[in-house]
């Protein structure tokens, strides 16, 4: 059952692919109005997926959605003319100039021709490409690439939009950018998804976040209800060889420290990291340590937790689509 | 929904028009098929009998010439080839256009730009009606150059055509485009890459261009290749072009007419269906 207070709500979605890829296993989740909510989760834990069903681009295969209180798969259209989408790969047509593929977007949204170059030229100037509308956009560098993807997608005032890894292969001011841009929005009313495998940018931009690995969404709650549940600091002690690494743990284990192995680390949990380092740093006594630091409480920290395997891996390219990206990023 | 195949029409066009070097090669190349092709081989000529022949009188080869003649109009409805193969010309070069439907909706999948029209609030035949359409508007254009490539180069229109013999002809050979295109764009939607279109236009336009009466009358044809061309589109639209162009009697026109179409429909219909099925189950 439709929940009233969700403008975007999944409800145990599935999808499997046809080449039998269960991409997504039962992904639930609520949206309230006005507030930006992040889909954070390393590649292939369902991210594009999702976003690509709440969008109608794709069938789910199980559950249902609503966005704006319409069905994604029975009233599709409807759910097209309130939604943007900022989707992970570029999708302008690049032997059109900016404008164009602002104005055509303008156009298929229904606007009649007078309204649409209006707003076509004030979401161009609102991305700062007024100066470049006029060129073809292959000749444009990738930042201004991204931002033309977001003038495509907010030419018609969407409600609510979605941005699948907006900041993906963006330079450091660029992304700076991009989130000023999206906390804007956010005041302006609109209601935003976000996905991203970068966990500094869901922390720092996300009214909530939803972890999601391997199809499955592993926790919900804001920022800080989600580093509350790591119940302190981190404490990341690597010995010189990996044989130590037992003997370590039962140091530390029998002064009645929280303490776990993973990826050839021993991590000690502490409330405050500064109070039990100098401790710690004793106990291990002559055991050859290669390297040690802290780690305040994080969402990176938080995905290891649950899943046990960092955020960020390495994610296999179309080669067609990676060399276009690249030819049009070179410039 | 014309909406929005307005929209997405002009934007083929502008495309097309925009990339300047691929616009003069498309213009140019029916103007060299039909010097160079339409020039070089001229049946005609290469049947007319010489001169004169030792040992036979002038009234004989007159006898000789008079045959020759009343067997070409008999076969071309002309006694010039030129003639007959331009107009079929015309209908070639429509089933040679077919293809670039295939050709963009490829490029739209692999660059991303067919997500952008899929997200958009638009009924989403649109999207294929527009890669139609633009190959129907495509092959407008180009057949009006050609034509008056052809008039220029000798081309004989039959006496007293009219402006509905014109818009006739150009019914049809739109019709024929639009039927190629739709198994071109049938084709795409499915396909991944674009090879297999290239590859497709390599294997069919040659076959439908030779099974047909496009180049080659049917009746001289082995009785096998007659069935084959009696089933072409291509020589239902060349056999109903040269009728009223160059005013060559074809045999039965209102069945060739109803195939024309009915093909087309089918084909329009198949194509359109497959293809909001492909969009619509992702």
């Amino acid at each position: 059952m439709r929940r009233e207070e969700c403008t975007v709500e999944a409800i145990n979605l599935e999808k499997t692919y046809r080449n039998g890829v269960k991409a997504l296993k039962g992904v639930s989740f609520c949206i309230q109005r006005g507030e930006i909510f992040s889909l954070l989760g390393p590649n292939g834990a369902g991210k594009t997926t999702t976003v690509k069903i709440l969008s109608t681009l794709i069938k789910p295969s199980g559950g249902t959605a609503y966005v704006g209180g319409y069905n994604v798969v029975d009233e599709s259209l409807k759910v097209r003319k309130i939604i943007g989408i900022v989707p992970q790969d570029l999708t302008a047509d690049d032997e059109m100039t900016g404008y164009d593929n602002v104005y055509v977007q303008a156009r298929l949204h229904g606007l009649p021709r007078n309204e649409a170059k209006k707003k076509t030229e004030e979401v161009l100037e609102f991305m700062g490409l007024l100066e470049a509308a006029n060129r073809k956009t292959r000749t444009y560098s990738g930042g201004m690439r991204k931002r033309l993807e977001i003038a495509m997608s907010l030419v018609h005032s969407p409600q609510i939009l979605f941005l699948d890894e907006p900041t993906l292969g963006l330079d450091v001011q660029s992304r700076r950018h991009l989130w000023d841009l999206i906390m804007k929005l956010k005041r302006e009313g609109t209601t935003i998804l976000l996905t991203t495998h970068y966990m500094e940018e869901a922390d720092a931009l996300s009214d909530r976040i939803a972890i999601i690995d391997l199809g499955k969404v592993v926790a919900l709650g804001s920022p800080g209800e989600l580093k509350a549940r790591l119940g302190g600091d981190r404490i990341y002690i690597k010995p010189a060889f990996n044989q130590d690494l037992t003997s370590i743990k039962e140091k530390l284990v029998s002064k009645g420290y929280e303490v776990s192995i993973l990826n050839g680390e021993v991590i000690v949990k502490v409330k405050k990291a500064e109070d039990s380092l100098f401790d710690i740093i004793n106990l291990l006594g002559d055991s050859k340590i290669s390297s040690l630091r802290i780690s305040k409480p994080n969402l990176e920290d938080v995905f290891l937790e649950l899943t046990g395997r960092k955020l960020r891996d390495e994610e296999p390219l179309d080669s067609f689509k990676y060399r276009i990206h690249s030819m049009r990023v070179r410039k | 929904m014309m909406g929005a195949t307005l929209v997405l029409l002009v934007r083929e066009l502008k495309k097309w028009f925009g990339r300047k070097p691929v616009l003069v090669m498309s213009l140019l190349t029916p103007v060299l098929w039909i010097a160079l092709f339409g020039k070089s081989l001229n049946l005609t000529n290469m049947l007319m009998p010489p001169g004169s022949l030792e040992g036979i009188s002038p009234e004989m080869m007159k006898v000789i010439e008079q045959m020759v003649t009343s067997r070409l109009i008999e076969l071309f409805g002309t006694t010039d080839y030129f003639t007959y193969i331009s107009s079929g010309m015309l209908v070639v070069f429509a089933v040679f256009q077919g293809m670039f439907s295939g050709i963009s909706i490829i490029f739209d999948k692999r660059l991303g730009y067919m997500d952008r029209l899929l997200v958009a609030p638009i009924p989403r035949l649109s999207i294929w009606l527009s890669k139609i359409l633009a190959v129907a508007v495509r092959v407008t254009l180009l057949s009006l150059l050609l034509l008056a490539v052809s008039l220029l180069l000798g081309m004989n229109l039959k006496d007293g055509i009219g402006f509905l013999d014109l818009l006739a002809s150009w019914s049809y050979i739109i019709l024929l485009a639009m039927t190629i295109a739709s198994l071109y764009a049938l084709l795409s939607f499915y396909a991944d890459n674009q090879e297999i279109v290239f590859a497709a236009g390599n294997l069919l336009n040659l076959p439908l261009m030779f099974t047909s009466s496009a180049m080659f009358p049917v009746e001289q044809m082995p009785e096998w290749l007659q069935r084959l061309a009696s089933a072409n589109p291509v020589t239902f639209a060349a056999d109903l072009v040269r009728y009223h162009l160059i005013g060559r009697p074809v045999g039965d026109y209102s069945a060739e007419l109803v195939k024309l179409v009915v093909i087309a429909l089918v084909m329009l219909v198949i194509s359109g269906w497959a293809s909001l099925r492909w969009m619509n189950n992702r």
